[in-house]
């Protein structure tokens, strides 16, 4: 753990003001730029307080799919309101990720990430071949706040704010210290007294209803989703390469990775319509082997006073450098 | 009961394209115990290789299987050598990471390169049919699973009768041991790597014989292989076999009789991996035990 140091404090203050007052000055189109970076660093922390605990998801798309669906149907099928139709996603997405955790996080971490990435796969056919979800065609709503871009930032803000607690009072509580315990080395966790599959369970849930929620908010601000794009693998891929790139085991990694790709994204998706995320698979495959730390790891490095050219060597030398904190 | 007999025949024949596949992954995650998430990518670029080895030169797909093989092998080398190496101590999760960031890569430098346009080829493979007392079976998916079936008994006798395969065999089961009798460990990595490509990459030739070539299609692959090894139980290369038999017979039954089945039939491999974990997690005594 790295102690806070203060000019962290004064970015985090300005961060809050420009925040508060984005709609103020940004024409819509910055706007929503914003609300696109903000959704992206909701999916990246939250997939970073899973990995806290060792394990790899590749649900995350899965979940933003289930949770666009679930508030779809809630409003289109119950004539819900937009905030019941949140919690619906929320309590969807919770569930499902408490049916799939109990089965698969018993095992081995590699039994998760494929279980995982074959739950996305599989909703997707169900919501394909499923009557009442429109198939192929896909669902449409009417856009949230009567289109109001501006009231639609507030909501994505504050589901970003509510991420952003719920992450740090993870790192500092005593769960952080259970997930640090456990991905170090599970049995030491167990004979310390942690129980291991709850803690999991209770991390890959609570991960699991933020990209529910950014489902459902996603829904509401476009108006229209189709399956393919709903539980698109490139959901996960962003969300954890962005994370990975920042610095996992963070709050603030997933975030300044968010902010940094986002951005290259919007710009790259003007030049290569299809196949950007190849710039994903490159930047993970990269990031894994030469700084697998990610940003912030080489921010604190560079701060802490060592050499950048040790940092390379020592993780093209393969070292356990992901375990450190 | 003709019905029943054609779904049962279908399945079969299709499991031989799912054994050769998996065969591959076994090998990789048995003796590197790093989960490749790159393998259906392997055998898309298999795919794409004997589409556009026919398209140019008019090779046949047949031809196209020894072509390949070593273009694949040279890549497994070349991924092993300057990505998976550095990662053999790293992780689990740093080694998923990384072989995840290849295949996203390789899958969507495909789709750069080749579009998301399905490409197939027009081989006459694909207009013959055989067939004997009432079921059909084309003559395509009849050859990949014979080929699939000698390709994998060459693999078993590489296995238990070459050196090769023997210290293969040795490191899989204990790295340490294998390095104390003077088994270069590093080096059965790199084959191994190299080995695993090359087959799925036959594999893959073989699939655009009878489907088609398309980016997405490795990560379908790479799921129901990985359904398959968990199946056998990780390592176990003859128990690939009955699990690329029971899984590619079920997909084929259920398209039959489940009403839209086709669509269906793509996620009977997730029950298989879940019935799988929930025995693999549990085990059965313990719940008659309860």
């Amino acid at each position: 753990m790295v102690r806070p140091v203060k000019p962290v404090l004064i970015l985090g203050m300005l961060a809050a003001v420009f925040l508060a007052l984005a709609p103020l000055a940004a024409d819509p189109y910055l706007l929503h730029i914003i609300i696109l970076i903000l959704m992206s660093a909701v999916m990246a922390l939250s997939w970073d307080l899973l990995v806290r605990t060792g394990q790899l998801s590749l649900a995350h798309a899965g979940f933003f799919g289930l949770g666009a669906y679930a508030s779809a149907l809630t409003v289109n099928l119950l004539g819900a309101g937009w905030w019941v139709s949140f919690l619906s996603a929320a309590l969807v997405g919770g569930m499902a990720a408490l049916g799939l955790g109990i089965i698969v996080l018993r095992l081995h971490g590699m039994y998760f990430a494929i279980a995982t990435l074959a739950f996305t796969e599989v909703l997707r056919t169900f919501i394909l071949q499923a009557q009442f979800t429109g198939g192929a065609v896909g669902v449409t709503l009417p856009a949230i706040f009567g289109g109001s871009r501006v009231a639609a930032y507030y909501l994505v803000l504050v589901v970003f704010i509510l991420c952003l607690l719920v992450s740090v009072f993870l790192q500092k509580s005593r769960w952080g210290l259970a997930f640090q315990a456990i991905r170090a080395r599970q049995a030491v966790a167990e004979v310390l007294g942690v129980n291991t599959v709850k803690t999991k369970l209770a991390a890959f849930v609570v991960s699991s209803i933020f990209p529910s929620l950014m489902g459902a908010f996603y829904i509401h601000y476009v108006t229209y989703i189709i399956p393919y794009e709903a539980f698109s693998l490139n959901i996960s891929v962003s969300a954890l390469v962005m994370s990975v790139f920042g610095g996992i085991y963070s709050t603030a990694g997933p975030i300044i990775g968010a902010v940094v790709l986002k951005i290259l994204e919007e710009y790259l998706k003007s030049a290569i319509v299809y196949g950007y995320t190849v710039i994903y698979g490159l930047i993970l495959a990269l990031v894994i082997l030469f700084m697998p730390n990610g940003l912030l790891g080489v921010m604190r490095r560079v701060a802490g006073g060592g050499r950048v050219g040790q940092i390379f060597r020592r993780a093209y030398g393969g070292k356990r450098t992901g375990d450190q904190d | 009961m003709e019905v029943f007999f054609q779904a049962l025949v279908n399945g079969i024949l299709r499991s031989g394209l799912y054994a050769l596949t998996s065969v591959g992954l076994a090998l990789s995650v048995g003796v590197l115990r790093i989960v490749n998430f790159a393998h259906g990518e392997f055998l898309m670029l298999g795919a794409y290789l004997g589409v556009f080895m026919f398209i140019l030169f008019g090779l046949d797909p047949l031809l196209s299987l020894p072509v390949a093989a070593a273009a694949l092998f040279a890549l497994g080398l070349l991924i092993y050598r300057y990505s998976i190496k550095f990662v053999l101590e790293a992780p689990e999760l740093n080694q998923m990471l990384l072989t995840f960031g290849i295949s996203v890569f390789i899958q969507n430098l495909a789709l750069i390169l080749w579009t998301g346009d399905p490409r197939a080829i027009s081989s006459f493979y694909r207009s013959l049919t055989l067939e004997l007392g009432g079921i059909n079976a084309g003559m395509g998916r009849f050859l990949t699973f014979v080929i699939a079936f000698l390709i994998i008994t060459a693999l078993y006798l590489v296995l238990t009768r070459t050196r090769a395969g023997k210290a293969m065999r040795a490191v899989s089961q204990s790295r340490e041991g294998a390095g104390l009798v003077g088994i270069k460990v590093e080096k059965i990595y790199l084959y191994t790597f190299g080995l695993s490509a090359a087959l799925a990459g036959m594999a893959g030739v073989m699939l655009s014989m009878v489907l088609y070539a398309q980016p997405a299609v490795g990560l379908e692959f790479t799921l129901k292989a990985f359904c398959i090894v968990v199946m056998a139980g990780l390592g176990n290369i003859g128990g690939v076999i009955w699990a690329s038999l029971l899984l590619g017979v079920t997909e084929s039954i259920v398209g039959t009789y489940v009403p839209q089945g086709t669509g269906w039939s793509d996620g009977v491999f997730f029950i298989l991996i879940l019935a799988v974990l929930i025995y693999r997690s549990r085990g059965v005594g313990q719940w008659f035990a309860q």
